[in-house]
């Protein structure tokens, strides 16, 4: 007799969606999480008089209560959306090349069209055309591969077919000539984490797309308000949860799983395990090396570990419009060529295009009166840091910082002058809450071979699920999404058993 | 065709499948990565740090310093000002207090925390009467943000240290003076007698030989005769002492009691906000007489506090919930003990419990029923879940 029907290991996204997604079907779970707040990203912390937003900067696919997204399609569906406010941000994002260029783009097909042609007027036609294929490409990709169209052809959607793997920087290039014009269009790569001449169209179109379409938002509250309501419902549904309670080992026999260890060396018997830890240190920390079959890792050998992050946490002692932020999202670039803002992610040195976001904007509430936080973030990969010795991380650490603020200053003349609170996080910072291989916010890296077109993630071991960043894309949509995924199959599994 | 066969019409499907075929083959060894996160995590936030009390050196009568060394080689960097949270079991209860490490980060031999003999301490009575040289004891690693950021501090700081909240300035003056660090430093240090002066001849002799550093010494309760300042630090006195207070930076340290009061002062002289940073100093000394307390709730009421699944426990109206689950023998993680670090974040089943203003708790947790239990202050008979 097993104590559990499953174990859920770690509270992040996927293991909160899959928590509540199987408490919901009234399975007896068990959610373990090493720390002693739920979220792992999707979390916050206070310094001052400000709560710091950790993760969350445009969450995707909400779209109206009306017209509903399929993320809020989800937290419908998890029975959590009454419990929490979503904010509407009003634009897509503005980039700033300081001195030089500022465009702000909104979130509406045929204003950012129109911006777009007012700005670029020799290249009016061609941004008409390019929306074109992007709704037609995504329309394609929605019904042909999301919807799962059984019979999907080439014939039958040509859009799809030929530009999904294509890489953006290429598509760019095949219709515009003003650099400045594909580096606007195109400057979701640095919060994706691939460059435009490595991410393939497919992921750019769908994306844009979808933020176009179905807003980006905001919580109210913060991410860790979105991960409370998670626990908040799975305890509603009976689900038990122990914080400060890591699992230690993965238990197989023959090949399945049989229980789970956990770090204090308590014992608990399970046959299914939905693992929200990575997939690395699933096979490489939680399953005894003997018992690993040597597919598991074998199937990861063609992806190399994703970038992690350095985020300012800053805390301004004065409203956004004094400093003349006007945006939540803000592009800061200092050069065009993305190829080489991306090279530096693997350095040390400043950083060509960051991401400012101010949360005050769109939701006025957020700090305190007559104040704002705003985050100011540039993925970078750990390896740079793993060279530094100990004693000089915190050195390092204000030195990279610096770019970041100088970026912040240039845009925003006076920034500097205004701040109240700063704390920084560094790939080592994400490493330490995250426990993932190279502090990797997005789990492997997203090339077109690391997509779900080429890669299954499917465990080899019995009663073993994944859920996170590790199999699929990171971020929030996607990572809540791969929750309720593995609980289904989890469910599915279970009925299957009881059935026969 | 199946959908994963028709897949493969996608323009350069053929190209990367063969690509990821090479890969499987000769792309990257992941086994490299075992262990490798934990180790890294152990460089510098190891979950505990096991250590021994090297010396034992007395500062004044009623403080001393203790140093310690690991029991297994290796201390974390830290950030000077931070601190760490000491376990120790006193009179059979496991508990623990933070304390600010008052050596120099710039060496990582040891250790030390400073520690003053208070009227009612519980655990300062047991490391300074019974701690002997060669003992053990447990710590977090360096946390805290009490600290110098270049990243807007400036490098003009003014340090208001009362009594024994000296110890991070220490830290602090002694790391920016042995690595003359491009820092002008200025110490206010308030004490009730010259008896009580922490330190006295180091500060002395760093304020000797080292341009960027002074200091000042301000003394409530004088001996008569005494020749020095006396008083409180006054807004009047900073005034004096520093002159010009543009681009400063304020750091405040000490007992309750001081907070309040230089808060004012400073408030007085138009320092902003952003140019204070403030250390904390754990539960007030009677939260009964903080704003917002319920008069009908008598400090010495008793309330039962169900901890689910482990039991129940009694626990006193004006004691922070932390000390009363201890004292049971149930071990709450804490770090700051303040309020502020939240690794004591608790989910409240139900009950009433009173947080002090100073509680740092997130927006979310407050609406949702969590509770830091290091400074909750139980109202009614609680139930909780750990």
């Amino acid at each position: 007799m097993s104590d559990y029907e499953v174990v859920i290991i770690g509270a992040g996204n996927g293991g909160l969606t899959a928590a509540v997604t199987l408490a919901r079907a009234g399975r007896r779970v068990l959610l373990l999480e090493r720390h002693n707040v739920p979220g792992g990203c999707a979390t916050s912390f206070v310094r001052g008089r400000f709560e710091f937003e950790v993760a969350l900067h445009q969450l995707s696919g909400m779209g109206t209560a009306d017209r509903p997204g399929p993320l809020r399609a989800i937290l419908s569906e998890m029975g959590i959306t009454e419990r929490l406010e979503f904010v509407e941000m009003r634009n897509l994002y503005r980039v700033l090349f300081p001195g030089s260029y500022d465009i702000t783009l909104q979130a509406d097909r045929q204003l950012v069209i129109a911006e777009l042609k007012a700005r670029f007027p020799r290249e009016a036609e061609a941004v008409g055309r390019f929306f074109e294929l992007l709704y037609a490409f995504s329309q394609q990709m929605i019904q042909g591969l999301f919807f799962r169209d059984p019979q999907i052809s080439r014939d039958k959607y040509p859009l799809y077919f030929t530009y999904a793997l294509r890489n953006t920087q290429d598509v760019l290039d095949e219709f515009f000539e003003d650099p400045l014009l594909k580096a606007i269009l195109g400057i979701y790569w640095s919060y994706v984490g691939v460059p435009p001449s490595a991410l393939p169209f497919g992921e750019y179109a769908i994306m844009l797309f979808a933020y176009i379409e179905f807003k980006p938002y905001h919580i109210r509250g913060g991410s860790q308000a979105l991960s409370n309501a998670l626990i908040d419902e799975y305890l509603l549904h009976g689900g038990q949860v122990r914080f400060n309670c890591g699992a230690g080992r993965i238990v197989l026999e023959g090949g399945r799983v049989q229980g789970v260890i956990t770090e204090d060396g308590e014992s608990i018997r399970c046959e299914n395990v939905i693992s929200n830890a990575s997939t690395l240190t699933t096979y490489l920390e939680l399953i005894e090396p003997g018992q690993v079959p040597s597919e598991a890792l074998k199937q990861y050998r063609s992806a190399t570990i994703g970038p992690s992050a350095v985020t300012l946490y800053t805390g301004l002692d004065c409203d956004p419009a004094a400093l003349g932020i006007r945006e939540t999202t803000n592009f800061i670039a200092t050069t065009l060529n993305m190829d080489e803002a991306f090279a530096r992610w693997k350095t040390m040195e400043p950083q060509g295009v960051g991401l400012l976001t101010c949360y005050d904007v769109d939701d006025p509430g957020f700090s305190p009166p007559g104040t704002c936080q705003v985050a100011i973030v540039c993925l970078q990969y750990a390896d740079p840091w793993y060279a530094i010795p100990p004693h000089r991380y915190a050195e390092a650490k204000y030195r990279y910082a610096q770019g970041l603020l100088d970026l912040a200053e240039k845009a925003f003349p006076g920034f500097k002058d205004h701040i109240e609170e700063l704390e920084v996080a560094t790939p080592l910072t994400h490493l330490r809450y995250l426990g993932h291989p190279g502090g990797a916010i997005y789990g492997f890296d997203q090339y077109a071979k690391d997509s779900a077109l080429f890669q299954d993630h499917r465990s080899g071991i019995g009663g073993l699920y994944h859920t996170g960043s590790w199999v699929g894309s990171g971020g929030f949509q996607p990572t809540l999404t791969s929750g309720r995924q593995a609980a289904r199959a989890v469910l599915k599994s279970l009925k299957a058993q009881q059935g026969g | 065709m199946a959908f994963k066969d028709v897949m493969q019409d996608i323009e350069g499907y053929r190209d990367i499948a063969g690509d990821i075929a090479v890969l499987k083959r000769y792309g990257m060894d992941h086994t490299c990565e075992r262990g490798r996160v934990a180790q890294l995590i152990g460089l510098y936030h190891p979950a505990s740090i096991a250590l021994v009390v090297s010396e034992l050196i007395e500062e004044t009568a009623s403080t001393r310093t203790i140093r310690l060394v690991p029991r297994e080689g290796y201390l974390p960097p830290f950030q000077a000002g931070q601190y760490i949270n000491v376990a120790v079991e006193v009179q059979g209860v496991r508990t623990s207090r933070p304390y600010s490490i008052s050596s120099s980060p710039g060496q990582r031999d040891f250790y030390d925390i400073t520690v003053r003999r208070t009227a009612e301490g519980f655990v300062s009575r047991y490391l300074l009467d019974e701690l002997t040289v060669g003992e053990a004891l447990t710590s977090s690693a360096p946390a805290g943000t009490f600290h110098h950021n270049p990243l807007f501090h400036g490098d003009d700081l003014v340090f208001l240290a009362g009594g024994s909240g000296i110890t991070p300035f220490m830290s602090m003056i002694r790391e920016a003076t042995d690595r003359n660090l491009p820092r002008r430093l200025h110490l206010i240090y308030g004490c009730d007698s010259p008896d009580d002066v922490i330190f006295r001849p180091e500060l002395a002799e760093r304020s000797r030989r080292h341009p960027q550093f002074s200091w000042d010494l301000v003394v409530s309760s004088p001996p008569p005769g005494y020749a020095g300042r006396t008083g409180f630090i006054t807004a009047a006195l900073l005034r004096e002492v520093l002159g010009d207070l543009g681009g400063r930076m304020f750091y405040l340290c000490g007992p309750e009691a001081m907070y309040a009061f230089c808060g004012r002062e400073l408030a007085a002289l138009k320092v902003p906000r952003k140019r204070l940073r403030v250390e904390m100093y754990g539960p007030p000394k009677d939260v009964t007489q903080q704003p917002g307390w319920p008069r009908e709730v008598p400090a010495g009421a008793v309330f039962q506090v169900s901890v689910r699944g482990r039991g129940t426990v009694a626990a006193q109206a004006a004691e922070p919930l932390m000390i009363a689950l201890e004292r049971a023998g149930i071990t709450v993680p804490a770090l700051c003990r303040s309020g502020e670090c939240s690794l004591c974040r608790t989910r409240l089943l139900s009950g009433r419990v009173y947080q002090p203003e100073g509680v740092r708790l997130r927006r979310s947790d407050r609406t949702s029923g969590y509770i830091h239990a290091c400074m909750a202050y139980p109202l009614e008979d609680l139930e909780i879940l750990l």
